[in-house]
């Protein structure tokens, strides 16, 4: 890796990193603008990159890496870019960062899309008549002074923003603090607010840490890590070794719909969609019979998992009855184990409960100790993340539709495209008198505001990240410019942060000039806690070369906590609603999370991992199903649920819960750039208004809706061939799943 | 001065790893044509006139003494080429280093100019004079190492082939086509593997070596 440090000669004329930027800018910029496309030979058009003065190891047409933080999710992961003449070519993982370990996701790849996105806003806009039209930044930050108010009195002014952390997250936590806002309200579409609220019961942490690589076994109901979980990267290296192990570690996944992390399983199980916790509840009982665990519950939980015996367990999950003694066995026989819970168990109304009986598999298990761990402690807790819930948007939605707020500033999340139709989130948000938004592109939210503000891409900007998932030592990942902004108009949102905060608190905030400023000094202050013995200029330096500030890995013990049976207690059997007789899975890919990544072309172009599928929107049905509706592939069907309906091809996967239909997130923008807009269609909208009871959350996964068939069919845009299996011909030779002896053919048994 | 600053130029020469003694071929500088006349696979010959931000006369620095020249070798200043796929343009701070040591001509315009940027610290926005499409991946480096430091041809002679006679210019214009069958044009040529064997060989001749 190529260091970043000042040489003697920069240092002697005071050349900077910025000004080194800089002076690279004016040939930089303009071959940037100017040598995209060029397909003709023409002399004397093109600028001739042009250095003054270059750090000693910078060649044209040699590839120099500046680390940073990739922002495309929330992990944090460690990155590192290829920098030629200025610009930014290629990102790669940061080897020195434990959580990408050197290597980054497709997502990750395709964040320099977005800062090379022709669709790039490029100065503030106003609205002026309904219409949004150019202004100036002095013009715009007259209006935002405006919002800042000493007075406790009147409407609320907000600050919704997405999930942050870092010295961002602080700044944001001072808004309301120094009365530049009254409230910062974090949202996250898919919030992991339920299994956070089940941690602290359960484990006295709202985030636990599971070592897949420590398990022999890992049982997971609907827990992705492996697509689009907390941290990919780091849980792929974790099922690496996990595989690689002496004694091959297990993986079987329990879901209604298959996921990335189900296809590589070696048992992928059905399961009806929100009774994971009634199968878990099952095993709890069977594991419950050996003597080994059966000392390991209190008699009230003993009690409250009695009647979950294999007869009832599967009629109500629709899983095989002999699997579940098998599961049980194989748990105990490959310990220790690790039980994981994903998004599906918690997207219901007794979504908490679902996740508390999972965990009480661990419990029983006693997996804490050994695979199941909660995190060092970070030395800047003010720096944690605040991970986003939906409880809280639904609160504010509440007080924008009573009129009670003033004004709102929005960066980070796009709740007019995310949150359900019921909501009328975007009509309540006429009721605000003023909002402005901070983006890269003009999206849904940002066309309903009154001021939209030119963001800097995350390739151009400083920050902090922590992630809220971190397994091996605690991380403060740095983020650093990878390149000289492509718009000059374009600005940090850290930077505006701050020019609010001086106007509410100068005497706290007026040292520093600029956001890059009060992070050198955050960063440098926080030295001790890291290498104290260098000088501060020093410690700064190596911190932007190696894009880390870490402490080594220290993970505590969970402490035992008593919990009541009720926490575990499912719901009775809901009897199926004829008219809308099946339900929607809002599927999450890897690639487009929760849309926010729908307007990078290399991902659209990228094909789903189970269907193929590229640059469309689809609707998964069990071919069961579609042999009863009379739908082949590419038939377009009507999803009706209460509260709207979507238009979607059908494709037929076996990986899917006949009673359910799964379309995936992230398409049917309205507007958020050319690849983005008004391709495939946008299931949020169409959830029902069903919340989980103890958190408030909404259900995602809890939606009923009706299929029809119209009389259209259209091709599908996907990579794969012929779906008839082997194209009629014996191409692989294959054998029934039952009648495979499984001991024959791998060292893993299911007995 | 001017002598002392000729001994540093022509010290700074050498120590570029070029040698001496250079018998240039004249072959190298044949233009493709005259103006307006076109290559067999349609382009231009000789490219148009490129005004530069200042009128850099490489006959002054890079041409024979007998003309005039200071006879600095092309790698000197373009010390790029031999690392890289592209040749770039010298950093401005090599053009101060010996500018600011030749008070002589401290007060010519193009010299003033010149020290202007370097007080603004700003780049000089040169304009590119030899271009190829972005799907054309050229290496300075390879063709350096082959006609250079193999065979042991003078630089002026071996960036010539496709340059021209810079040396005897003032700011650079194209004279060769640097089209695709004039490119290969001279890999289908026997050229001798390195200075003292008899053996030749040419070059590539697969689509990917420039298409990639």
């Amino acid at each position: 890796m190529i260091r970043f440090g000042m040489t003697a000669n920069s240092v002697a004329s005071g050349v900077n990193r910025r000004d080194f930027l800089n002076l690279v800018g004016l040939g930089g910029t303009a071959s940037v603008l100017a040598g995209c496309g060029n397909t003709s030979i023409e002399s004397g058009v093109e600028l001739v990159q042009s250095y003054v003065q270059p750090e000693t190891f910078v060649v044209p047409g040699v590839g120099v890496y500046y680390a940073s933080t990739c922002t495309q999710c929330g992990s944090a992961c460690g990155i590192m870019g290829k920098v030629r003449e200025g610009r930014i070519l290629k990102l790669e993982g940061n080897p020195q960062s434990a959580i990408s370990g050197g290597k980054i996701c497709g997502l990750g790849q395709a964040g320099i899309q977005g800062h090379y996105s022709p669709d790039r806003l490029k100065t503030p806009m106003l609205k002026e008549n309904g219409v949004l039209k150019a202004t100036t930044w002095e013009k715009a930050m007259s209006l935002l002074s405006g919002t800042v108010s000493f007075t406790a009195q009147g409407p609320r002014r907000v600050v919704l923003t997405g999930p942050t952390s870092g010295h961002l997250q602080i700044l944001l936590k001072a808004m309301p603090q120094s009365g530049a806002a009254t409230d910062h309200v974090v949202y996250d579409s898919l919030s992991t607010a339920v299994a956070a609220s089940v941690n602290l019961k359960m484990f006295g942490v709202e985030q636990t840490v599971g070592l897949i690589d420590k398990a022999g076994l890992v049982l997971s109901f609907g827990n992705d890590f492996l697509g689009a979980g907390d941290s990919p990267v780091a849980a792929a290296r974790q099922y690496a070794r996990f595989r690689k192990a002496e004694r091959r570690g297990i993986l079987i996944q329990i879901e209604p719909k298959m996921t990335l992390t189900g296809a590589n399983a070696d048992r992928w199980v059905v399961i009806a969609p929100g009774t994971e916790g009634v199968l878990a509840l099952g095993l709890v009982r069977e594991l419950l019979q050996r003597k080994e665990f059966a000392n390991n519950l209190s008699p009230n939980l003993i009690a409250a998992v009695e009647p979950y015996n294999q007869t009832e367990v599967s009629h109500i999950t629709g899983v095989r009855g002999d699997l579940i003694p098998r599961i049980a066995a194989t748990l105990w026989e490959h310990s220790p184990s690790l039980v994981l819970a994903g998004r599906y168990p918690q997207g219901h109304a007794h979504g908490s409960h679902n996740m508390a009986a999972i965990a009480l598999l661990n419990v029983v298990l006693q997996n804490q100790g050994k695979t199941l761990w909660r995190e060092a402690e970070l030395p800047f807790p003010q720096m944690a993340p605040a991970l986003g819930n939906f409880k809280s948007l639904r609160q504010l939605n509440t007080q924008m539709a009573a009129g009670d707020v003033g004004s709102m500033l929005i960066y980070g999340t796009n709740p007019v495209y995310s949150t359900p139709d019921f909501m009328r989130f975007a009509d309540n948000l006429q009721k605000v008198p003023f909002k402005a938004a901070w983006v890269t592109e003009l999206d849904e939210t940002a066309m309903h505001c009154d001021l939209v503000l030119p963001l800097m891409s995350p390739l151009e900007d400083f920050g902090t990240h922590v992630a809220a998932a971190q397994s091996d030592g605690m991380e403060i990942s740095i983020q650093q410019p990878l390149m000289e902004k492509l718009h000059p108009e374009a600005r940090s949102f850290g930077d505006s942060l701050l020019e609010l905060l001086k106007q509410a608190k100068p005497e706290s905030y007026k040292s520093f000039p600029d956001y890059y400023a009060y992070l050198k000094s955050a960063v440098v202050n926080a030295k001790p806690a890291f290498d104290p013995k260098v000088e501060d200029e020093e410690f700064w330096e190596n911190t932007l070369s190696a894009g880390v500030l870490r402490r080594p890995a220290a993970l505590l013990p969970l402490p035992a906590i008593e919990f009541s049976a009720d926490l575990v207690r499912q719901p009775l059997r809901e009897s199926r609603d004829a008219a809308y007789p099946f339900v929607l899975i809002p599927a999450v890919r890897p690639s487009m999370r929760d849309g926010k990544a729908a307007n990078l072309s290399w991902l659209q172009e990228s094909p789903d991992p189970l269907t193929t599928v590229v640059w469309d929107s689809w609707a998964e049905i069990h071919p069961s199903t579609a042999k009863q509706l009379q739908v082949n592939e590419g038939d377009v069907l009507v999803i009706k649920s209460a509260q709207g309906s979507i238009r979607a091809k059908a494709y037929l996967i076996p990986g899917i819960h006949p009673g359910s239909v799964a379309v995936p997130i992230g398409q049917g923008h309205e507007s958020y750039g050319r690849y983005a807009t008004n391709v495939g269609v946008n299931p949020f909208k169409i959830l029902d208004p069903i919340f989980d009871e103890e958190t408030g959350e909404l259900a995602l996964y809890a939606t009923r809706v009706a299929i029809m068939k119209t009389d259209q069919n259209e091709r599908f845009t996907k990579d794969e061939g012929a779906t008839n299996l082997q194209q009629g011909r014996k191409l692989v030779a294959t054998l029934a799943a039952d009648q495979v002896d499984l001991a024959k053919e791998t060292p893993f048994v299911i007995r | 001065m001017k002598t002392f600053s000729r001994i540093v130029l022509c010290l700074a020469a050498t120590l570029a790893g070029v040698s001496a003694a250079p018998v240039v071929s004249a072959d190298a500088f044949v233009q493709g044509g005259p103006i307006g006349s076109q290559t067999s696979d349609g382009y231009n010959a000789l490219g148009p006139v490129v005004t530069q931000p200042i009128e850099f006369p490489h006959n002054r620095h890079a041409g024979t003494r007998a003309n005039g020249g200071m006879e600095i070798d092309c790698l000197y200043c373009h010390t790029y080429a031999r690392r890289s796929a592209v040749s770039g343009i010298p950093r401005l701070s090599k053009c101060i280093g010996c500018h600011n040591m030749i008070e002589s001509v401290k007060e010519k315009p193009r010299i003033k100019t010149l020290l202007a940027y370097w007080d603004r610290r700003e780049a000089i926005p040169w304009k590119k004079v030899h271009d190829l499409p972005d799907f054309v991946r050229f290496n300075h480096e390879r063709h350096i190492q082959r006609f250079i430091f193999d065979q042991g041809r003078p630089s002026r002679e071996a960036c010539g082939y496709c340059h021209g006679d810079v040396a005897s210019m003032t700011t650079a214009r194209r004279v060769k086509a640097i089209s695709m069958g004039w490119c290969v044009s001279c890999h289908e040529k026997e050229h001798r593997i390195d200075a003292v064997s008899f053996k030749t060989g040419h070059g590539p001749n697969d689509c990917w070596q420039c298409h990639h």
